[in-house]
């Protein structure tokens, strides 16, 4: 073996990277080459003094990743329970369509449409050959024979609607999802695509509702997140200060109070007086001891 | 006839077993197998990320990041590398497009002047361990100078190299795997990083 090959094997050889070959070729040449042997010492020691011991995490930071983790996974998860509903739906709208009545629409819990049709045949019509769940609405019920039952049902049937988050009747059908109390995945995958439209009052109104209500705190995180760019709009500043004083989620009051101290507005002052106050969460008070004192601001009654 | 030897499982093969199971159990939806898998492997995770960033705010991103990445995609693992591989390909990737950047960025702001040259403010100021001796604060600071010096002088692949077989211990064979490269890519980028640490340290060991 050459110095230079010794010199090239080396720094692998000592992170047990080479063959065993190598491995007694490398020893054979420093026994018989001292400033070799002395480069290896060298290195040994370099390697040695570098340290086994990384940079450190710092106390609390693997508590905060995993609590918002936590918190996006929920809002994430839930989704992804069922993601299709919406791609099914936006994969097939067709502008012609626009004969559905938003009002309409928006009474319903999902993505299904009330068909108004009448079974077709009374007569041969038993319970087996309908599926309870698609009944959206019973609309009379009459008893001619003893133990017989005439229904007149609304039936709801599926359709896929595909379309821009754009147009305003999509986003009516999605706003109408924020209301189903059933299907928290269904509100947070709703939610998540009206953020890309929160130029518009009626969407930001939607989602400053959701913020304040929605019992999920995926969707309220997602809410939060689709508001980001309005954070100094008084209506959306007021939403934030009042999840900052009532959210019960820490990770969704850690997002609300970095967006709000994005715009130094000396109306919070009183908001983030109080929660240097009682906030319990340490990041969301230093935070807002860190903007009063940029807005020269007393951490006392302003 | 006594069968029990049969049902006999090594424990390291159990582990894997299990996990396998609790893979499969979070791909189905199973909310808390995923938290079970994020909390075997976050801790290192996160240390591999704090370490190579020095910053909690950018191992914070990365964390995230990583594990949203991994809930999104864990229905199209397929088994056909291990799970730790596959979510460190992820992470790593992840911490190398945060190092590109960081490099960018340090060149505006994140350099202070120290008696051994320009060096990352991070590398200049590491956690303190309180109830150290002085004498060895005191060298140890100066070491540490000098190896932040040293790292910054890597390109973001060899400091990911660098970091994942000096620190993480991983063999370059996996590390090659992880960041879609070859063995001897690897041991390339190990070497002249290996060369960058001699010559920022070497007169001083
Ligand atoms: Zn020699």
């Amino acid at each position: 073996m050459t110095c230079e090959t010794f010199r090239e094997l080396l720094p692998l050889a000592l992170y047990g990277e080479v063959s065993f070959e190598e491995e007694e070729q490398l020893d054979e040449h420093a026994m018989t080459c001292e400033s070799c042997a002395e480069d290896r010492e060298r290195l040994t020691q370099i390697i040695r003094s570098v340290g086994s011991e990384p940079a450190g995490v710092p106390p609390g930071l693997l508590s905060r990743c995993r609590r918002d983790l936590s918190a996006r996974l929920t809002a994430d998860g839930s989704t992804r329970r069922q993601p299709a509903w919406w791609e099914r739906a936006l994969a097939a709208l067709n502008p012609s369509l626009s004969w559905i009545k938003p009002a309409s629409a928006l009474a319903l819990l999902s993505i299904g449409f009330l068909g108004g049709r009448l079974m077709p045949d009374w007569g041969s019509s038993g319970s087996g050959s309908i599926d309870p769940a698609s009944v959206s609405r019973v609309r009379y019920v009459d008893s001619d024979i003893p133990g017989r039952v005439r229904l007149v049902v609304d039936e709801t049937r599926q359709r896929e609607l595909t379309g821009e988050v754009s147009d305003a009747g999509i986003r009516r059908i999605l706003m109408g999802a924020l209301g189903d109390p059933s299907d928290p995945g269904l509100r947070a995958e709703s939610v998540d695509l009206l953020g890309s439209s929160s130029d518009n009052a009626d969407v930001r109104q939607a989602l400053v509702n959701s913020l304040r209500s929605d019992p999920n705190s995926g969707v309220r995180l997602k809410a939060l997140e689709g508001l980001r760019r309005y954070a100094a709009e008084s209506e959306i500043r007021d939403a934030l200060c009042e999840v900052l004083l009532t959210d019960d989620n820490p990770a969704i009051r850690a997002q609300a109070i970095d967006m709000l101290v994005q715009h130094k507005d000396t109306e919070i002052a009183g908001v983030l007086q109080e929660l240097v106050r009682k906030e319990e969460n340490s990041y969301i008070r230093s935070q807002s001891l860190k903007a009063l004192s940029e807005m020269k601001a007393s951490a006392g009654t302003f | 006839m006594n069968t029990h030897g049969a049902t006999l499982v090594l424990p390291a093969q159990a582990g894997v077993m299990d996990e396998a199971a609790t893979i499969r159990a979070a791909q189905r939806g199973d909310q808390a197998a995923f938290e079970r898998l994020v909390h075997t492997y976050d801790q290192s995770v996160l240390r591999l990320a704090m370490n190579l960033l020095r910053s909690s705010e950018d191992a914070y991103d990365v964390y995230q990041e990583a594990f949203l990445r991994v809930h999104r995609n864990l229905q199209n693992f397929r088994f056909d590398c291990s799970f730790h591989t596959w979510l460190y390909r992820i992470v790593t990737n992840l911490c190398l497009d945060h190092l590109r950047k960081k490099k960018v960025r340090r060149q505006e702001s994140m350099t202070v002047e120290t008696e051994t040259g320009i060096v990352d403010r991070a590398a200049v100021l590491p956690e303190e361990r309180p109830g150290s001796d002085p004498q060895r604060t005191l060298f140890s600071h100066e070491v540490r100078a000098k190896i932040g010096s040293a790292l910054q002088t890597m390109t973001p692949r060899e400091r990911m190299v660098f970091e994942l077989r000096h620190y993480e211990g991983l063999r370059l064979k996996a590390i090659g795997e992880m960041l879609g490269t070859t063995e001897e890519a690897a041991k390339n980028c190990l070497f002249r990083a290996t060369q960058k640490m001699r010559s920022a340290l070497g007169e001083f060991v």
